[in-house]
């Protein structure tokens, strides 16, 4: 992009320099411009990317200076790993809470928040705090909010008549808690993409359809809903993309515990290559695995978007 | 948040495989003040507060005795190092001289640049066998010394006296016995004020692991065979120890169990806690409770005693060259001697990793003026007995142990079946590597 701007400035001052040397010029320009991020991201990204699919054919451990090629070895193991099976499962329980999760309560609040009511600046702030705070507060917030004894939510449980619940000593409910703990903190970005969404909707329509005699409802069904489908849609990837790659809130508050009960995919990456095995070699072809699997999820999400998407120009 | 994971995220994926890359880049960074000649060395430590202030003044006294030798120190994350190390030496370009903890041993011992201590430490002067024996088993793998010992601890158990005053009950004394310890947990644990006898670190890691082990060793068990060729924890002693901590968890509800291994201290700090096993890093966590140390109890009609069990730290000598091999050891030597050694303890409160300095007349006087009841873990070192097995696969083994354990204690299976499981697993692990 900076180079085609450099391009057109170019133009514009009509330089007069023959044609040929011009284009050597204009794209020596060009060469200039690209380079350093070229660079930076073939070393930084693309590099790493290429080392890993290599890593991933041995068993490279990262202490022995050698490590042998063993084809497709790790990969047929992955095939046979229980642990990798449950990895999955955990991931897609997780994703599955997780993403519609995050965009109801995305939406619900960037529904209520896009009025005129007094102090509106202050709840915006606040709901956009939580992007903000960085993770490892947010967990050790959680922890003592779930703690199982001491925990303020078990005390309103209390209150409630509702039975004490073990939280994130409990095999069948640490996972939801950390749904909850990590939709708390993404709620905060679905409210800002939903909340622009929700202002780009011209008031005509929703107006035109008040005249016809469309209640509230109808309107946010008819109306609000598909107009803001190009945002849901963004959210759904996006927020997908992130809870396939969850590892932060695991590795700060369960380590992938109780039993194994929240090692979802990238913590038994890490596990692998870096707790127990030292196993670089196989923890490389976890992570192609994870690789693909966002790539056929995010081709799908794309595919079936697109039908249920609305775009207004 | 959502740039923080991705941040973390991009980290992991440059530290696991971009191992060559990284390597690159950071030799040219490294380079400045690692090679600044033969007199000069680099040394990899993760001390904060105290501990990096006692360890500045220890180079300083070094440079200032040893004319033209630098030594830069780099702090680095204790729990981080390894896998730095391992970046460095795969870019040819390792410290001369790193912090890394005992349990990785073995792995280390895999790296091709470590220098081999064993006739550095036979050398006269360096009295050897001053260390305590939990050290020099950690600091050895298969006969070749491949460290210095770099710190010591052990579990004790730290009991809140006001609690013990409340609950009308006599304070634990040195051959207490196990069953004393449940019972005293029992009556310590008040659910109306959620009071709890006692703790137990529950993420299924190693934390969770040793703890253990000190008392599968106290009922007279064993982790593995002498030759680590077999599981040999689904014994007798391990069915005692296990259910000793199920007794407590399970049926007295008189553990509070800690997912986090965090939580534990702050509530014992707050009252909420009877007794802890745990290490004298935590006693500087606990200004607002009135607290004793007593070493760990024993099992009755087991020749187990009041064992406990250690996690030495070791400081690893990379080979840069022969000269800067020959300064790094000398400096190594220099900072364990008895009187850095003695040095150091008293400014921090760490355990002195030297007997003779333990021993010393008036050192534990002077240790508990500083940190209270201290010299108790200072003399348990006299209870470590023996280490964890010192073989590669053990981070795995401690993983399958860890699950064992934590599944007791949430009552998720029975001892007797948890550890028939977890041997089982055990010995396929060892079987497949060899």
């Amino acid at each position: 992009m900076t180079a085609s701007v450099a391009l057109r400035r170019s133009r514009r001052q009509g330089l007069s320099s023959p044609r040929g040397r011009r284009g050597r010029v204009e794209s020596l320009t060009g060469w200039a411009f690209v380079t350093p991020a070229t660079v930076i991201i073939g070393l930084f990204g693309a590099a790493p990317i290429i080392w890993s699919l290599i890593l991933s054919f041995t068993n490279d451990n990262g202490l022995s200076s050698t490590s042998a090629f063993i084809g497709v070895r790790n990969y047929r193991a992955l095939a046979h790993d229980p642990v990798v099976t449950q990895a999955i499962e955990h991931t897609v329980v997780y994703t599955t809470l997780f993403v519609p999760g995050t965009m109801l309560v995305g939406l619900f609040l960037a529904v209520a928040m896009n009025r005129k009511i007094r102090f509106m600046w202050f709840y915006r702030t606040a709901a956009y705090a939580t992007m903000a705070i960085s993770t490892i507060s947010e967990a050790l917030v959680f922890i003592w909010l779930f703690d199982p004894s001491f925990g303020i939510v078990n005390y309103f449980f209390s209150l409630l008549g509702i039975p004490q619940q073990e939280f994130l000593n409990s095999p069948s409910e640490a996972l939801q808690v950390i749904v909850v703990m990590t939709i708390w903190g993404w709620s905060g970005f679905a409210v800002v993409i939903y909340l622009a969404a929700l202002q780009g909707i011209p008031q005509d329509l929703v107006e035109a359809a008040a005249i016809d005699g469309a209640g509230r409802w109808a309107t946010f069904r008819r109306i609000t809903l598909p107009l803001l489908s190009p945002a849901s849609l963004f959210l759904a990837v996006w927020l997908t993309i992130n809870a396939l790659q969850l590892f932060d809130e695991v590795y700060l508050s369960t380590k992938g515990g109780p039993l194994g009960a929240t090692t979802v995919l990238v913590y038994y990456l890490f596990d692998q290559a870096f707790q127990t095995n030292f196993n670089f070699g196989y923890a490389s072809a976890i992570a192609y695995l994870l690789f693909v699997v966002i790539l056929v999820v995010t081709a799908i999400q794309f595919r079936i978007g697109r039908r249920f998407t609305f775009y207004r120009s | 948040m959502g740039t923080n994971r991705s941040y973390i995220g991009v980290l992991c994926a440059l530290a696991m495989i971009g191992a060559s890359a990284l390597a690159a880049c950071g030799s040219g960074s490294g380079a400045t003040t690692a090679s600044g000649g033969g007199g000069s060395i680099q040394i990899w430590e993760g001390y904060t507060g105290a501990e990096a202030k006692a360890f500045a003044q220890l180079v300083t006294r070094y440079e200032a005795t040893h004319p033209g030798v630098k030594v830069s120190s780099l702090f680095v994350n204790n729990d981080y190092t390894l896998q730095k190390v391992q970046t460095a030496v795969a870019g040819g370009n390792p410290p001369d001289i790193a912090y890394l903890y005992g349990s990785w041993a073995p792995n280390v011992a895999k790296l091709a640049d470590v220098v081999t201590l064993t006739n550095v430490v036979r050398q006269p002067g360096v009295h050897w066998s001053d260390f305590w024996v939990g050290e020099r088993d950690v600091a050895t793998v298969d006969g070749r010394v491949i460290g210095i010992p770099a710190l010591v601890d052990n579990l004790a158990v730290v009991y809140n006296k006001t609690l013990f005053a409340k609950a009308h009950l006599s304070l634990p004394g040195p051959d207490w016995t196990w069953p004393q310890f449940v019972a005293d947990a029992a009556k310590l644990t008040d659910p109306a004020i959620k009071q709890f006898g006692t703790a137990y670190v529950t993420p299924g890691s190693e934390d969770t692991v040793w703890h253990w082990e000190a008392l599968l060793w106290a009922a007279g068990g064993e982790i593995l065979n002498s030759a680590n060729t077999k599981a040999a924890f689904d014994s007798k002693a391990g069915l005692t120890s296990l259910n000793t901590l199920r007794t407590m968890a399970v049926t007295d509800h008189s553990m509070y169990l800690d997912p986090t291994d965090s939580a534990y201290a702050n509530l014992f700090n707050s009252g909420k806690i009877g007794m802890l096993v745990t290490g004298p890093w935590d006693l500087s966590g606990f200004p607002n409770v009135h607290y004793g140390v007593q070493i760990m109890p024993s099992f009755p009609g087991t020749d187990g005693g009041h064992q406990t069990i250690s996690g030495p730290d070791n400081w690893v000598v990379f080979n840069n060259g022969t000269s800067r091999v020959k300064t790094a050891e000398d400096f190594i030597l220099w900072l364990t001697a008895p009187a850095q050694v003695k040095y150091f303890s008293l400014k921090t409160g760490d355990l002195p990793i030297r007997q003779s300095v333990a021993d010393a007349a008036g050192f534990d006087a002077q240790m508990n003026a500083s940190l209270p009841e201290v010299s108790t873990f200072t003399s348990n070192l006299g209870n470590v007995r023996q280490a964890r097995p010192q073989i590669a696969t053990y981070p795995q083994i401690s993983q399958v142990i860890g699950t064992m354990v934590v599944s007791v204690l949430l009552g998720k299976a029975q001892p007797g079946p948890a550890l028939a499981a977890a041997s089982a697993k055990v010995d396929q692990i060892l079987a497949g590597s060899g």
